[in-house]
């Protein structure tokens, strides 16, 4: 193989094997075999690569596989991304759908489409107005959510969390059944097992305990126990079954 | 190993005066090990606990240094500093009773000056020592840089929760008149089974070994007085 950097550009049914690129561009059915290493990445038709990825920018607006780790300055998808690693995209964008088996490390987060994780999602700001389900833990310093679905995650922990209403409602049906369609027909609500943070504010939320500084307890929210230790506000129509300040 | 005691999240934060903010901040930035996070079922609900005295101590670390460095390099500078005060000052191993001068050369150090060294030379200087009368000086080497390569940070906190060993073993191989024998340095947990045909020289238990150093340390260390503790900084993050 050749030290001399190069552009790809498939197109029909392809197939590329892996190497150093500038840019690689998959619009028909492309299949790029081991590792693939690139400025830009962009896949709008149905494409895989078969090892590991690293890119400064990936974008998917067809369908994308990564059978191995993803690592990217940049990756937008307005499709739908798989990965069977994990991801470490310091700004990940996706309004479509967005699937990893591993763990997602990034900076900047924000999903408008579905999310679904099978580990923890680490992140210094991560924003959501569709649904999401994290098996694990979903950690930033500012977590901002609007459910537009269902969204789970076993444990939610930062600075900041905040859950309010909005997402997908406001915004017509049609993304909303979209999102439904990937999240199944529960309501547009947040569960967890455990919430931790300084500030809280919660709405439409059900979650065993949620622990923190300042907590709010807005409308729409069944919490098993509040610990907190500055101050409690809990919403009339909300439900909390015990409440303790330490 | 450690017959640790546990401390809740809460604790910590009221003990440490943090935030839950910065708690699952310096876990993302890897300061505090995923390991250290023990989560456990409690009649109030799920709960995290932690290995008390090593989260206090990581803890009062990070305070103390995030003012001088990026919170993005720390993870690097609390490694070289645990490792640094693991340091052995070399003049003190001749008081060490299992201490073999002559083990030094094998080891290729060289301290005229006398300064310090690291944990991972004193380990080396101990198993040298342990393994000298039986192995050759091939082997000795072949030890030497088993250790000096493969003993990294993460290898070393494995000798001690694992109580790996270090396995000296010999194949003789013959066949046409020729034959030839080849030397083995394997780091494995305790317990492995090896071919009928394979000689295992000398087995050295490294997590034994280092606990006698750290204690004959602790020992030798308990007349003068403790390392200075750094000032607390108590100044807010960000």
């Amino acid at each position: 193989m050749s030290d001399e950097k190069r552009s790809a550009s498939l197109s029909g049914a392809g197939h590329l094997s892996g190497g150093d690129y500038t840019r690689v561009s998959i619009s028909g059915a492309g299949k790029v075999s081991g590792d693939l290493k690139a400025e830009a990445l962009r896949i709008s038709g149905a494409g895989k690569v078969e090892g590991h990825t690293e890119a400064l920018q990936i974008a998917v607006s067809g369908s994308g596989a990564f059978a191995g780790e993803v690592v990217a300055d940049e990756m937008r998808v307005s499709g739908a991304a798989r990965i069977d690693g994990a991801a470490r995209v310091k700004e990940l964008k996706c309004s479509g759908s967005y699937r990893v088996k591993e763990n997602i490390q990034a900076e900047y987060v924000k999903i408008s489409g579905v999310l679904r994780v099978g580990g923890d999602v680490e992140a210094d700001l991560f924003k959501a107005s569709g649904g999401f389900e994290i098996e694990g833990l979903l950690s930033a310093d500012k977590v901002e959510i609007r459910p537009g679905g269902r969204c789970f995650a076993r444990e939610i922990g930062g600075e900041r969390i905040d859950v309010r209403r909005g997402g997908y409602r406001e915004k017509g049906i049609l993304l909303d059944g979209f999102v439904r369609m990937f999240t199944g027909r529960g309501a547009a609500e947040v569960r967890a097992d455990v919430i931790e943070g300084d500030e809280i504010h919660l709405e439409d939320t059900a979650a065993d305990v949620v622990r923190g500084k300042r907590v709010e307890i807005g409308p729409g929210c069944r919490i098993g126990t509040v610990e907190y230790t500055e101050r409690l506000d809990v919403h009339p129509s909300a439900e909390v079954k015990d409440q303790k300040k330490i | 190993m450690d017959d640790d005691k546990l401390i809740s999240k809460k604790d910590v934060l009221e003990r440490m005066g943090i935030s839950y903010g910065q708690l699952y901040r310096w876990k993302r930035k890897g300061l505090i090990p995923e390991l250290w996070f023990i989560r456990r079922s409690t009649f109030t609900g799920q709960e995290t606990f932690f290995p008390e005295e090593k989260i206090l101590e990581r803890i009062e670390q990070i305070k103390d240094m995030k003012g001088d460095h990026p919170l993005d390099d720390l993870a690097d500078v609390i490694t070289q500093q645990v490792n640094a005060k693991l340091q052995v000052a070399f003049d003190r191993l001749k008081d060490l009773k299992w201490f073999d001068a002559s083990i030094l050369d094998a080891c290729r150090i060289d301290r005229t000056e006398g300064g310090p060294l690291t944990i991972q030379e004193t380990l080396c200087v101990a198993v040298l020592s342990a393994l000298r009368r039986s192995a050759r000086d091939e082997e000795l080497e072949l030890v030497r840089k088993t250790l000096r390569e493969r003993l990294d940070p993460v290898l070393l906190d494995r000798v001690t929760e694992e109580s790996l060993q270090l396995h000296l073993l010999r194949k003789r191989l013959s066949g046409g008149g020729i034959s030839a024998e080849i030397s083995l340095a394997v780091i494995g947990p305790a317990g492995i089974v090896l071919d009928p045909e394979i000689e295992s020289v000398e087995t050295v238990d490294l997590g034994h070994l280092l606990e006698r150093i750290k204690l004959d340390l602790a020992k030798e260390t308990e007349a003068e007085p403790p390392a200075a503790p750094s000032a607390r900084n108590t100044e807010e993050e960000r």
